[in-house]
């Protein structure tokens, strides 16, 4: 944070052209990376938002997806497990309570997972959330591996 | 000669178990500098929490989350209560269950139902001796607790005082202060507390931390998606997961401190005795020598 604040200050004196965001993703475990970008891209819970440097200040509800960075040309991904990201100052944080890159998204098994969690009975509301959360979860999993 | 090689015996075993107390040490604090580094790692999840938190406040929620329900009095509360695996820690395990079990018997004494969840082989013989019944035992949490694992016991909770099955949670563990200071406490996580004693600090700092970052952390218009209530409805039983992951941390950390001191403690102890043994087998075998000389000097004169 403490580095993250100054380059912040900088990037908002410079002519709009040439910013650059800092993104910064935290987990509950440590800082998962923090990084100068040029684009990043969040798996709100309503779906992707992209946000380019200079973009006014948000605060968002994260769902189950894809987060995706750009720095030069080259694009990373992570699949990022709800949360939330707040956008200020060119400085994009996201907490999550995990971000894994996606070429190391484990998938043994999780098509069966996905199968499981779809044939499991959900009679109560509290079920059927439970429910709809698992299955939002493990498809998003496994679309962002697919993609790595 | 037979006393002074019994000594020499005694002195053998000291110096052999100061050589293991002596690498304990050495192992423990090398883990104590792992867990001290995830616990400052795991620090930054929470401070931006609380920053999150400070940033939607002017926009406090016109109903109060489902978790800060007070219901009294508790009719079934559940104690958590975290102990380390192995011993040889001092006073570590039991200060935690000295004040868990003051905790059992205040819940008990208020009328309520008290479930008992410990995790930690220490925790579980102790109250296995007691017997106080347990209805959950852990004993996967070592010295380095995932996040992963803490949140099942997270929902798990949540699930269960949403659902009214548990009207409280209270954790017993050992709160790191400084490497200098723990101290064994009970906290109260569900309902989470409002007036909380580490909130308030934390609160405090948010506010302390724009000020310190300059005049461009100043109040945004922030947009928020899908609305501040919304966020502020989810924030609420993350930060719960956050502060209870914490209490594990904290555990951890704590434990580690416990047994290097203990086992510095008791590496000085070997030493002394050690030296004193020493000093005991000199003193034996030159009394043997003098008693000898007397014996061939006598001998002598008596030839004469």
């Amino acid at each position: 944070m403490a580095d993250a604040i100054p380059a912040a200050e900088h990037g908002a004196t410079t002519p709009a052209g040439s910013k650059l965001l800092q993104c910064q993703v935290v987990t509950p475990e440590k800082t998962a990376f923090a990084k100068t970008v040029d684009f990043v891209a969040l798996p709100l819970f309503d779906g992707e938002l992209g946000v380019l440097p200079g973009r006014a200040p948000l605060l968002g509800r994260l769902g189950y997806g894809e987060l995706r960075i750009k720095v030069g040309g080259a694009t990373e991904s992570y699949f990022v497990d709800g949360g939330f990201a707040q956008v200020r100052d060119d400085v994009v944080t996201v907490l999550t309570s995990r971000a894994i890159p996606a070429d190391k998204i484990e998938m043994n098994g999780s098509a069966a997972k996905l199968d499981e969690a779809l044939k499991v009975k959900a009679v109560t509301e509290s079920e059927v959330e439970e429910k709809e959360k698992a299955v939002a979860r493990l498809r998003a999993m496994t679309h962002v591996s697919r993609k790595a | 000669m037979a006393k002074a090689r019994a000594i020499i015996k005694r002195r053998k075993a000291v110096d052999n178990i100061r050589k293991i107390t002596r690498t304990m040490e050495l192992i423990a604090t090398a883990r104590f500098r792992k867990a001290m580094d995830r616990a400052v790692e795991a620090e930054a999840y929470t401070r931006k929490i609380a920053e999150m938190a400070s940033d939607l406040g002017g926009s406090s929620p016109s109903t109060l989350h489902p978790l800060y329900e007070k219901r009294e009095p508790a009719a079934n509360a559940l104690l958590l209560v975290l102990t380390s695996n192995r011993g040889l820690a001092g006073g570590y395990n039991g200060n935690v269950l000295r004040a868990a079990i003051r905790d059992y018997q205040d819940l008990q004494a208020e009328g309520s139902q008290v479930a008992v969840e410990v995790s930690g082989k220490r925790g579980q013989n102790f109250l296995k001796y007691r017997k106080i019944p347990v209805s959950a035992n852990y004993g996967h949490f070592e010295d380095k607790p995932a996040f992963h694992e803490v949140e099942v016991l997270a929902d798990r909770y949540m699930r269960l005082f949403l659902e009214g099955k548990i009207d409280r949670l209270d954790v017993a563990y050992t709160r790191f202060i400084n490497t200098a200071k723990q101290e064994a406490v009970v906290r109260t996580l569900l309902p989470i507390p409002t007036d909380d004693p580490d909130a308030a600090p934390k609160a405090a700092e948010a506010k302390a931390a724009p000020a310190a970052a300059g005049a461009g952390r100043e109040k945004a218009e922030y947009e928020f998606l899908p609305d501040a209530e919304g966020i502020l409805q989810e924030l609420v039983p993350v930060s719960f997961k956050a502060r209870l992951f914490k209490c594990f941390l904290d555990a951890a950390v704590s434990e580690q401190i416990a047994r290097m001191v203990a086992m510095k403690g008791a590496s000085q102890n070997a030493d002394e005795l050690s030296k004193n043994l020493t000093r005991q087998y000199n003193r034996a075998r030159q009394s043997q020598i003098t008693g000898d000389l007397a014996d061939i000097v006598g001998a002598a004169i008596a030839l004469e």
